[in-house]
């Protein structure tokens, strides 16, 4: 467990470094606001300030903060603090994203079950068919599309915003849409191989019933690989989706995180992909302790 | 099992993340309307984007305001008109007896000293820092000494702390007249030697960089006040307020309702103690507490933001919205109907028209969607009565590098004005606005719009010519386009259509290749003031009613000149302008000025005037279009 978590940390930072070299090598001003030239000298004053004229100092210093959770200041946004950003914005995407992977779990894995228990039946066509339109139609289509059937033509959904939650389903489930379709695809193909083992006809020759065999266990294997997709999915769908939040306009992170690098807003840049990491390396250890609990072969790697 | 591992604890999380996402709930207010990018900063010292001025003009108010709808200048905290001294120069107002605070402190001379001053200050990073250089006597000597100030600041604070000096820093330095220690400290050295060498020499040198720097910003530090006493703006008493200015200034009025010239209460000093670095960084930046602008900041007994117009901010959410409530102790707040504004932001602005369209938002101050042209034809038909055109005092061209004889390693042919005025003569603007943007816009032929500003006509400037066109190609040495290197076109996406079809209007008539960069905005930017392009996209809006604000950008050593333009006559013009007295022929001047520009050296190829749609539901009243798109929510009633 301590290795795994040392190991996390290592990612964090391997991270960290990465992004920092990106974002000074990234051309433009992150002092500009405006249009509007500001002065050299006051650039280059903003620049001593914040210790970025000497890349190693800036890269230290924020690393420091970081560590004691204060991620510094945002350029584009001077009246706001990074973590005041963070702390708005991470339980908005947090929220959604928990939500959409719920919905994705409750409806994918059932899905994905019932296609491979109805092997080649009208079950499986549709629940393929689902699937591939599920991944293969972008999430602002969709999203546009309930917008305007629920929110404009049937107005039993507010048009988009943020603030009570009946804000919350559609952007939820056009987030989860493709999470759906990885999810029924993933628990098909584990249910097929392992409806095809020695164990479940062990368990049908004995004479569990069907839904005992399926549920209890067939299932209970089946889905480790879908518990090694729900870490980054969900640390993905906690940190915000772009386009998501940008067709519902939803104040989450993930816009932000695309913002602050279209604006050169370094310490928002540096700010968000540390908390995206650290959360996908959180998640990635919760998701195999998990993994440790369905499948005892390997607790002791965990 | 999985469920209980999964997806109870998940639901849980939900909800407790929920609580924290959704906070408190307030009910509808009155007004609603979209801002799409939220609010950039309401600090007035550093605004610069409009969507942030229509908050700002809400929350405070300028010595003068802006009249709804026309926005031309009228009362604001002061009495209105201001005694003017015979010379134009000096000008007194006086605050009116009522002005109030949202916190019922009265609003007094000081407070706009405060705020205009921290308009000035390097530290605050204005943008509009010139507005004041420009016009308030003494203002630009002041600017000019804190902004040396901070750059010799800069290079000790940085020497001080161990590391090396810049070649460019090192350069200044040693030809600094107030530094001569700096040429002692070379030992002999030639001051005059690249760069590099002098920066080794001083990092050879034994000098204490440290002590140096300390003293230096000891001695800045104590001239602050002494230097500020020379600027032109002095509060004679509580209530009167006199400001010089360095020539006389028609557009005065409208500059004080501007938001750099906005006031700031007394009590942002109380975060100034607070904060490390007060009053000067080492490198001579004034710094005040980033968010004093939070209406709900408490730190060393601030008590949240505090402004003096019809509205207080009651609260703001990052990037979701911003309630702005009527100040009770504004002059006219009981007779303000639209007594809650909330602002929201919708990033996509088809969402936003989405719920405009369900009734969930009143005003939409900006459509920039894909499918606009089919806004502005309803809005222009009559079919969408709610759907209205904004004309606005703002302008759509591309530069031409006039200066870099090479672009990225390429002969630059637009150093002469010939081929410039060819290639303005090759584009068919009509064709552009008729049927490429089909939005409304107007025809541009010149920088100023038309019509837009009182006593003011443009030059007619140059029409479409592709005869003359190839003439002044061949004039200038290349007939039919032969010898002509391929010419960079530099934009961002957002001007694909535009440039596509100018591109193909230039490659036909003049027989050049075009090649077409579209930059992501800021990488534009940047290749942009470096002069990294031949032609690129630029536009310009308004500051104030006066043709200066457009015509400035193209004097010699302005910061906005990104043609790099630099022609002694048309300083001279502007210079002339601005000594004269006589109304009509200042503004006669300012169009020659202009007519040498768009119609002679062409530094610029005016496109277009901006229309921008608008949409305000049936049931408000209030909201009417204007040159400026500021919008008064005090002036609004609601009638659902």
């Amino acid at each position: 467990m301590l290795r795994r978590l040392l190991a996390g940390a290592a990612t964090v930072a391997c991270v960290y470094a990465l992004t920092f070299v990106m974002v000074v090598a990234l051309p433009g001003n992150p002092f500009q606001q405006g249009q509007r030239k500001l002065a050299p000298e006051v650039v280059e004053a903003l620049r001593a300030r914040y210790s970025m004229d000497n890349t190693w100092l800036y890269f230290w210093q924020y690393l420091s903060g970081a560590l004691h959770l204060d991620f510094g200041p945002t350029f584009m946004y001077p009246d706001w603090t990074c973590n005041e950003i963070i702390a708005q914005a991470l339980p908005v995407s947090a929220t959604l994203g928990l939500l959409a992977v719920i919905i994705a779990v409750q409806v994918g894995v059932p899905l994905g079950v019932w296609s491979a228990v109805r092997r080649h039946g009208w079950p499986d066509a549709m629940t393929t068919a689902l699937v591939l339109l599920g991944i293969s139609i972008p999430t602002f289509v969709t999203g546009s599309m309930l917008l305007i059937i629920f929110g404009v033509y049937l107005k039993i959904a507010p048009v988009g915003g943020w603030g009570t939650l009946a804000h919350l389903p559609l952007p939820a489930i056009t987030l989860a849409l493709p999470f759906i379709a990885y999810i029924a695809r993933l628990t098909r193909v584990g249910m097929l191989d392992v409806l095809a083992s020695d164990y479940i006809r062990t368990a049908v020759a004995k004479g569990c019933t069907p839904r005992t065999v399926i549920w209890d266990h067939a299932l209970r294997a089946a889905l480790l690989p879908v518990l090694s997709y729900l870490g980054p999915a969900t640390a993905q769908a906690m940190t915000g989706s772009f386009v998501v939040e940008k067709v519902f306009g939803v104040p989450g992170l993930g816009q932000h995180f695309v913002n602050a690098a279209l604006n050169r807003d370094t310490g928002l840049i540096l700010a968000t992909v540390l908390v995206f990491s650290t959360l996908l390396v959180l998640l990635n250890l919760l998701i195999d302790l998990l993994y440790a609990r369905l499948d005892p072969r390997i607790k002791e790697a965990v | 099992m999985f469920r209980a591992l999964v997806i109870a604890p998940g639901l849980l999380a939900a909800m407790v993340l929920g609580f924290f996402a959704f906070g408190t709930s307030r009910p509808k207010a009155d007004l609603t309307y979209v801002n799409p990018s939220g609010i950039h900063t309401l600090d007035p010292a550093r605004m610069s984007w409009t969507q942030d001025f229509r908050v700002a003009l809400n929350i405070w108010e300028g010595l003068t305001t802006s009249d709804s709808p026309t926005t031309e200048p009228v009362a604001g905290a002061a009495e209105f008109p201001p005694s003017v001294s015979a010379d134009g120069l000096s000008w007194t107002f006086t605050i009116r007896s009522d002005a109030r605070w949202s916190n019922g402190d009265p609003v007094t001379a000081m407070d706009f000293l405060r705020g205009w001053r921290r308009g000035m200050e390097p530290g605050t990073a204005t943008d509009y820092v010139f507005l004041f250089a420009d016009h308030i006597a003494g203002a630009d000597e002041y600017i000019r000494w804190r902004q040396h100030g901070v750059a010799v600041l800069t290079a000790l604070s940085r020497a001080a702390a161990g590391w090396k000096l810049s070649p460019e820093q090192a350069e200044a330095l040693a030809h600094d007249e107030t530094l001569p220690e700096i040429r002692a400290a070379l030992h002999g050295a030639d001051a005059d030697a690249p760069g590099e060498q002098i920066a080794k020499a001083l990092h050879d040198s034994d000098l204490d960089w440290s002590a140096f720097h300390s003293r230096h910003f000891e001695l800045h530090a104590s001239e602050l006040e002494t230097r500020f006493s020379a600027v032109g703006i002095r509060a004679l008493d509580a209530r009167t307020l006199e400001v010089r200015l360095k020539e006389p200034c028609p557009y005065l009025l409208d500059l004080t309702a501007f938001p750099s010239f906005l006031p700031c209460h007394e009590s942002i000093e109380r975060l100034r103690q607070r904060f490390r670095g007060a009053p000067i960084t080492g490198q001579g930046l004034v710094v005040y507490d980033p968010q004093w602008t939070k209406p709900d900041y408490h730190q060393n007994d601030y008590p949240g933001l505090i402004t003096n117009g019809p509205y207080r901010l009651a609260a703001w959410d990052f990037k979701r919205r911003a309630r702005l409530e009527v100040n009770p102790f504004y002059r006219d707040a009981a007779a303000t109907t639209c007594r809650t504004v909330d602002m929201l932001v919708y990033e996509n602005l088809s969402a936003a028209l989405m719920a405009y369209e369900a009734g969930e938002v009143d005003f939409l101050p900006a459509m920039d969607v894909p499918y606009d042209h089919e806004i502005a034809r309803l809005a222009q038909s009559g079919q969408r009565p709610d759907f209205k055109l904004c004309h606005v005092l703002a302008t759509y061209f591309f530069n031409f590098n006039c200066a870099s004889p090479t672009v990225n390693g390429r002969a630059n042919p637009f150093v002469d004005a010939r081929v410039r005025r060819a290639f303005a003569l090759a584009v068919d603007k009509d064709a552009l606005v008729e049927h490429v943007l089909r939005r409304g816009d107007r025809v541009a032929h010149s920088l100023v719009p038309p019509h837009s500003i009182a006593g003011y006509e443009p030059p007619p400037g140059l029409g479409y010519d592709v005869d003359r066109a190839r003439a002044l190609l061949a004039e200038a040495g290349y007939p039919g386009g032969a010898g002509l290197p391929p010419v960079e076109l530099l934009y961002v996406p957002a001007d694909e259509r535009v440039c596509q079809a100018v591109a193909r209007m230039w490659e036909r008539d003049l027989g050049v290749r075009i090649e077409r960069r579209a930059l992501e905005s800021r990488t534009f930017a940047e290749e942009k003031a470096n002069q990294r392009f031949m032609i690129a996209r630029g536009n310009w809006y308004a500051d104030y009613y006066d043709p200066t604000t457009f015509l400035d950008c193209y004097a010699n050593g302005n910061g906005n000149n990104d043609s790099a333009f630099s022609n002694p006559e048309y300083d001279a013009l502007l210079d002339r302008a601005a000594h004269l007295r006589d109304p009509v022929k200042r503004m006669r001047a300012l169009a020659d000025a202009e007519a040498l520009l768009v119609e002679e050296e062409l530094p610029l190829l005016p496109i277009l005037h901006y229309a921008q749609p608008i949409a305000v539901q049936p049931w408000v009243h209030g909201i009417e279009p204007n040159p400026r798109l500021r919008f008064f929510f005090r002036h609004v009633t609601v009638h659902r």
